[in-house]
């Protein structure tokens, strides 16, 4: 092929071998001044366009109505980008499509283009313009798969175990002699048709402990909460579920019916990574420092599994619960038994919705009951924030923590703040709101939390005046598509204004106005996909906008923490667009895209023109 | 016997404007231009003998790949060492080639009356020619352009006294524009066709010296 066209490129490295020789037979070159328009809006496009040199800019078709005809940019395009798919497939072009140097383009024609997404459905997909779909694909097809593949393995790739069945009036020594039959360590209970678990550890506790008699029913010992999970669902979940719940097997489910038992070490001989090891470790730990030792296995352990490619979610799950165990046993080693039925500890903004990956701040408070008499409190809690800095939890900045008697709140003086909060709209007050109503309660008595929460959100209940202010946030800063031009002289972008924080907190605003209960983005965005607030794909792109944020942040936290001296990152929000590669930036873009889209949801939602 | 290119020009004309190939010698009243390269043994008219070619249509400022002319021919005996060193074409490269007799025909049809266009285009044409006329009767009645014309008559007035330097790769460098697969037929004339468009609608470089 005597062009300069690169077929490694995604989508053109979907097609074969012979659906490449099409295109390259088909491919002419365009030339473009300075300013010419490459697409029109409202025109029939020649067809797709790959830029050999240049640089194009997308902008809006200016409306006849507007005043000013400013044109709002929303992409360039440089070398090996490709544009106007979208339009030729669609056979009008709804924005302008504009050379800002002079370009040289590859022209793949709308009819070769249409043969070829007639004839291979993965490339046809990528013109989709869904980014769901398009991360699909490259996940598919970009390296690291062995090890993605590898935590991505569903609960039925691990080895799901046949269970020991017995029913209602089996005695406890039968019950033991089968279990010693079949070499099983568990079994279920059948009383009609529900089923509890009985484990070898239930059995030594009825008889030894409670010296019950060896002729008593199995069913009395029988536990009927079972966990379970279903048989679609990721195997990390099931380890996730396990460390969470401090289980060692849970129940698999396909619908309403028993598949069988997956056990810990079925779980564990998966995953080879040390993950559940700090976790035994946390568990085990019997004082502050060997808790602290295990915590700052932690580190190692989100490194191991960025390199390794897993996704990034499952990432944020095991983090926050084992930083949500950290917490809760430093709370069982530091707060008096007596006190830990009346307090509820409380971890707030990325911590409480499960997304914080490196260790950026603590954000925590606690609430106690009414009238609680604690003379040493304060100082007691003071050891605690003390003793979070020293695991790795660096202090937060704003000082949200409960060293700090502000954030130590009785049920009632908590609930009068969120009302408070809610009813001015000052920066400060809507900021300690947006971080509070991310709010979980990770050790104590959740019950105080959750009746502080669930009169919180009846009070907001139509009051759309506060979730007008409150979604105003989300929509402040602008989306930087336009950076992309500048990829020489200003690559670097601030991603959390950008990209994370529109979402995170239109999210927020979205699940707090349809009373969610979940604090986790991505679940809120399930939840609301499943109440029919927001439509299935939007969820799907958000969500995956969100990753991918997510994901080149962190890559580019653990590369700059690594530079540093101290082993800080000074800048953790930034992000390096030099440091992308084509395909990187592709779908950074189209996140963009997503982001801009659903800001311009918020506005109309929550009518926030202007 | 050494006639002057025109009047040959003129009397071949006048015997082939009945013809097969009549439509060759019409004046050409479209757009397009057809940017031409041929890789040959030597830069020797009279001792060059032709391995392969490449062509591409231009028309306005789109340069038509998609229609193109890249052929290989049989390997000739003078096929040496020197030139293989430049264009990287070996013998055995060249075993699907096709007959000489068959790619001229193939040139004329896509070229039909047609300006080509080249770097050094004279050359090529004259080799060209040279394979024609005992085959044909008669040589490339086409307009040719020169590239490096054209680029001279546009910088020249920015660079008072002096040379340009009229190199392939420093036009090709100071137009900013790619080189594809340079010392491939199809290559070189399609980035001499880009550096024709660019040269015609762009602006001047800028920075020439």
């Amino acid at each position: 092929m005597p062009d300069a066209f690169n077929m490694d490129n995604i989508p053109f490295s979907l097609l074969n071998e012979d659906e490449q020789a099409l295109l390259g037979k088909n491919l002419d070159i365009g030339y473009f001044q300075q300013g010419e328009a490459i697409i029109t809006a409202g025109e029939k496009p020649e067809g797709l366009f790959i830029i050999l040199k240049g640089r194009v800019s997308e902008s809006e078709a200016a409306d006849k109505g507007e005043e000013g005809g400013g044109q709002h940019i929303f992409v360039h395009y440089e070398n090996e980008d490709y544009f106007g798919g979208w339009s030729a497939v669609r056979g009008t072009a709804i924005h302008n499509f504009v050379a800002d140097e002079e370009t040289i383009c590859h022209i793949l024609p709308t009819r070769t283009l249409l043969d070829l997404i007639a004839s291979n459905a993965q490339f046809a997909d990528y013109f989709q313009q869904n980014l769901a779909v398009k991360s699909e694909i490259v996940a598919q097809h970009g390296g690291n798969q062995d090890m993605a593949e590898f935590m991505l393995a569903r609960i039925t790739d691990a080895t799901v175990r046949e269970p020991l069945v017995v029913e209602q009036g089996t005695s406890i020594k039968q019950a033991t002699e089968l279990m010693r039959q079949h070499k099983s360590d568990c079994l279920l209970a059948r009383r009609g048709g529900r089923y509890g678990m009985v484990t070898g550890t239930d059995l030594l506790d009825a008889v030894v402990i409670n010296e019950k008699p060896l002729d008593t029913d199995i069913i009395d010992v029988a536990s009927f909460r079972l966990i379970t999970i279903d048989h679609e669902d990721y195997l990390f979940n099931a380890l996730v579920m396990m460390t969470q719940q401090q289980i060692e097997r849970v129940v698999v489910m396909d619908g309403q019916s028993m598949v069988g038992v997956v056990e810990l070490t079925d779980v564990l001989s998966y995953f080879s990574s040390h993950s559940h090891v700090i976790g035994l470790r946390i568990e085990r730990a019997g004082t502050i420092e060997q808790l602290r030792e295990a915590a700052q296995g932690l580190n190692e352990l989100i490194k191991a599994l960025i390199s390794a490619g897993v996704k990034i979610r499952f990432t944020m799950d095991l983090l926050a619960a084992m930083n949500g165990r950290i917490i809760s046993k430093l709370f069982d080693l530091i707060i008096p038994a007596d006190m830990q039925p009346h307090v509820c500890l409380i971890v707030m903004g990325s911590e409480g919705r499960g997304e914080q990956i490196m260790k950026t701040d603590q954000d925590n408070a606690l609430i106690y009951r009414e009238n609680l008499v604690w003379p040493g409190m304060q100082e007691t809690l003071n050891r605690f924030s003390e003793n979070l800095i020293s695991f790795g939890f660096p202090p937060c900045p704003g000082n949200i923590m409960v060293s700090n008697p502000e954030w130590v709140n009785s049920v009632g003086d908590w609930t009068q703040h969120l009302s408070d909060w809610a009813d001015t709209c000052e920066g400060n007050a809507q900021m300690n709101l947006a971080i509070a109503v991310d709010a979980k309660p990770v050790a104590g008595n959740e019950a105080l939390f959750k009746v502080a929460r669930n009169w919180f959100l009846r009070h907001l209940r139509n009051n759309d005046v506060f979730f007008s202010h409150f979604a105003r946030a989300a929509v402040e800063f602008d989306t930087p598509l336009t950076f992309f031009g500048n990829l020489k002289d200003k690559g670097q972008l601030d991603i959390k204004k950008g990209g994370i924080f529109p979402i995170v907190h239109g999210v927020r605003t979205l699940a707090l106005e349809h009373r969610i209960l979940k604090t986790n983005t991505f679940q809120r965005i399930e939840t609301l996909v499943e109440q029919k607030v927001m439509q299935a794909e939007h969820g799907s792109d958000l969500s995956e906008a969100l990753a991918l944020f997510i994901q080149l942040r962190l890559r580019q936290q653990i590369r700059r923490a690594e530079e540093q001296e101290d082993g800080l990152d000074p800048t953790p929000n930034q992000i390096d667009l030099q440091q992308l590669n084509k395909l990187e930036r592709d779908l950074l873009r189209d996140a963009l895209h997503v982001v801009k889209g659903f800001k311009k949801h918020l506005a109309t939602r929550y009518h926030l023109g202007g | 016997m050494i006639i002057p290119r025109s009047i040959r020009r003129y009397k071949e004309r006048k015997e082939h404007r009945e013809g097969p190939w009549a439509e060759l010698f019409e004046p050409y009243k479209g757009d397009e231009v057809v940017s031409l390269d041929c890789e040959t043994t030597s830069l020797d008219v009279k001792k060059a003998e032709i391995l392969s070619i490449g062509a591409v249509r231009i028309k306005g400022r789109k340069v038509i790949t998609s229609d193109r002319l890249d052929i290989k021919l049989k390997p000739p005996a003078s096929l040496s060492g020197d030139s293989i060193k430049i264009h990287k074409l070996r013998a055995q490269d060249l075993v699907d080639g096709i007959e000489l007799e068959d790619a001229l025909k193939q040139v004329l049809e896509f070229v039909g009356n047609r300006p080509i266009l080249g770097y050094y285009v004279n050359f090529d044409v004259r080799v060209l020619d040279k394979f024609l006329r005992p085959q044909l009767g008669f040589g490339l009645p086409n307009k040719a352009v020169e590239l490096s014309h054209v680029y001279h008559d546009i910088i020249k007035w920015k660079h008072v006294g002096g040379d340009v330097d009229l190199r392939f790769d420093t036009i090709a460098g100071k137009l900013d524009i790619p080189i594809l697969e340079r010392h491939t037929a199809l290559g070189d004339a399609i980035t001499v066709a880009l550096m024709y468009v660019r040269l015609k609608y762009g602006e001047t470089p800028k920075n020439i010296y």
